[in-house]
């Protein structure tokens, strides 16, 4: 088999008393869409957090392509090409769409050469042109000068993804992107999400079991901070600490 | 938010928006004009209005550079009279043991605020919103006690360095390698008119090149411009950086006039002032703020006479907060592309006041 994308080496996050996640042993293999469910508060998110940044292992090691990426913060982990998206839209409310997404296709272009401060912005057209790609694919190029926070809820979320995916990343973790959404634009998420991992690596976070069944390949089941069950989604489903933990109960 | 709804750069199309569109421009250029005919007027008809002019025109340099961090970057300082005194401080030092050459002295002055923000800066970025705020305010009273007790003379064991509560006083005048000359108040105006208009220039440049794009994501939304891949820290540093460069300058340009150089310049008051004249002005619109300085140095003196002139400022700046919160640069903009309806905005803007706060 060949070397996993990602890999956690008994990861554990403290926060004080708090163990949120537990032991964690998890790899991701490259391509793909993975899943990772779990009743609220199982650790998922922390989880992502870990991966990306925003907070350090207390124990434990997570790699990427063999590298050791715990304890880099949060830009460090975005240029070796892991990004995230978020559950609630986390995006930049009161500039365009356009605009939302140009800033992360300009992100590895700008630096702190004497052209990045006296160029004008739009002299990177390469970003625009690219920026312009993004939302074509996730079908906001009709409302590109809208201002991000006019936006409808299915657009926002869209969007939310468009700017995660503007950085061109390797590995795409995505923290419930069909969250509050009707079965319409679920659809269409999910079909984006599909898409995507045609060239990118893609985790999920989702409470949506159909869609996790149905797109998955692998799924990770993690309850009160722990990994409890990997496997593919029927052995998941048969799974009896799984329906115990999370499918019984709902 | 809402802090550029002021002057909305998305009015423009997408490719060429940004702060100061063309009609914008038009309009700065016209108000420098105006101000360079105005300066020879006020010098022969009343040599005060040239002072009261530069003054105007420091403090608006003061302003610009506070709001292109305040107002455009999101980062809340108000401890700008840190880089301001310490410009100021430079300058003062170097007229009385170096030389009091212009193209000396000025940069040097720039150079102190680039190093005193970066090093402000560096350590204040880390904190948020209000506890960026205080950080950067205690700085600058570090710096306002260091030069009111003459630390820097206890330090060095010399006599005196700042001169401690009375300042640096009776400075020379600048020159330019004894080719021009700045003791006459006119050319001195004339030099601070270029520097500012430069300046101005050269931070909306900034504001609109990529590394500006950049400032105001942070502003957006700090925590997702570090999940795109910005090392949003770094960012912030050097735009404190480059915003203490125009107020060091402008200290620059404000002692050698006065002749004096005293630690109120680097007092927490005057930090607090230029606040007042950002949001008079219109935050994050960088002109704004520039009126907003004229505005509030017209007012105190006009009313200085008046003991409690504050009590008029400060009704002024309820005012305009409350029924123009966009301040002066909202209502130009707002009244430049809909001049019929100003009626009917009066009615809106009072409407708004009784629905938020009489309610």
């Amino acid at each position: 088999m060949s070397e996993p994308l990602l890999r956690t080496d008994s990861v554990t996050k403290r926060f004080g008393k708090l163990t949120a996640v537990s032991d964690v042993s998890l790899s991701i293999p490259e391509g793909g869409i993975s899943s990772i469910i779990g009743p609220n508060g199982a650790g998922k998110t922390t989880l992502f957090n870990l991966f990306t940044g925003k907070h350090a292992p207390t124990e434990g090691s997570i790699e990427f392509r063999g590298d050791p990426i715990d304890g880099l913060e949060p830009h460090e982990v975005v240029a070796r090409g892991i990004v995230r998206s978020f559950q609630i839209t986390n995006f930049f409310a009161e500039l365009s769409a356009l605009e939302n997404v140009r800033l992360a296709t300009q992100a590895d272009r700008t630096g702190f050469a004497p052209d990045d401060f006296l160029a004008h912005h739009a002299s990177l057209s390469e970003a625009t042109d690219e920026a312009e790609a993004v939302l074509e694919r996730i079908g906001l190029l009709d409302v590109a000068d809208r201002t991000a926070a006019n936006l409808a809820y299915g657009e926002r979320r869209h969007l939310e993804i468009g700017i995660a995916l503007a950085t061109d990343p390797d590995l795409l973790l995505m923290d419930e992107p069909t969250a509050g959404m009707g079965p319409e634009q679920t659809d269409a998420t999910v079909s984006l999400i599909e898409n995507i991992a045609e060239d990118a690596t893609v985790v999920l976070i989702e409470h949506d079991m159909e869609i996790v069944m149905n797109v998955s390949e692998r799924i990770a089941v993690m309850n009160s901070g722990e990994l409890i069950a990997r496997g593919t989604p029927e052995e998941i489903s048969r799974n009896e600490a799984v329906q115990r933990a999370y499918l019984g109960g709902e | 938010m809402g802090l550029l709804d002021a002057f909305d750069p998305r009015e423009a199309s997408p490719t060429t928006d940004g702060i100061l569109t063309n009609r914008g421009r038009f309009g700065v250029l016209a108000l420098i004009a105006a101000l360079a005919v105005l300066g020879p007027i006020a010098a022969s008809v009343r040599p005060f209005w040239l002072y009261l002019l530069v003054q105007i025109l420091a403090f608006a340099l003061l302003a610009l550079s506070l709001d292109f961090v305040f107002g455009y970057a999101g980062l809340l300082s108000f401890g700008h009279a840190a880089m301001f005194g310490a410009g100021g401080y430079a300058v003062a030092l170097l007229v009385t043991h170096v030389t009091p050459n212009a193209l000396v002295v000025l940069p040097a002055a720039v150079l102190t605020g680039v190093v005193v923000a970066a090093f402000i800066g560096w350590f204040s970025v880390r904190a948020r919103g209000i506890y960026f705020a205080m950080l950067t305010l205690a700085f600058a009273q570090i710096f306002y006690v260091a030069a009111f007790a003459d630390l820097p003379a206890s330090l060095l064991g010399v006599e005196t360095v700042t001169g401690g509560d009375n300042g640096l006083v009776g400075l020379a005048a600048l020159e330019a390698f004894g080719v021009v000359d700045l003791s006459s108040r006119l050319n001195y105006y004339f030099l601070t008119l270029a520097l500012v208009a430069l300046s101005l220039l050269a931070i909306v440049r900034i504001a609109n090149s990529p590394f500006g794009r950049v400032l105001q994501g942070v502003r957006e939304n700090e925590d997702r411009m570090a999940f795109i891949g910005y090392d949003v820290e770094r960012y912030k540093v050097i735009g404190f950086a480059i915003s203490g460069g125009f107020a060091g300058l402008a200290g620059g340009l404000y002692v050698p006039f006065q002749s004096l150089a005293q630690p109120q310049l680097l007092h927490w008051t005057l930090s607090g002032e230029l606040v007042v004249m950002l949001l008079l002005g219109g935050l994050g619109t960088l002109w704004g703020p520039m009126l907003g300085a004229g505005v509030v140095i017209l007012l105190e003196e006009q009313l200085s006479g008046f003991t409690a002139w504050e009590v008029i400022l400060g009704a002024v700046f309820v005012v305009v907060v409350v029924f123009a919160p966009q301040g002066l640069a909202g209502v130009l903009v707002s009244l430049r592309d809909d001049p019929k309806d100003t009626l009917g905005k009066v009615r809106d803007a009072l409407a708004n006041y009784r629905e938020k706060v009489l309610k």
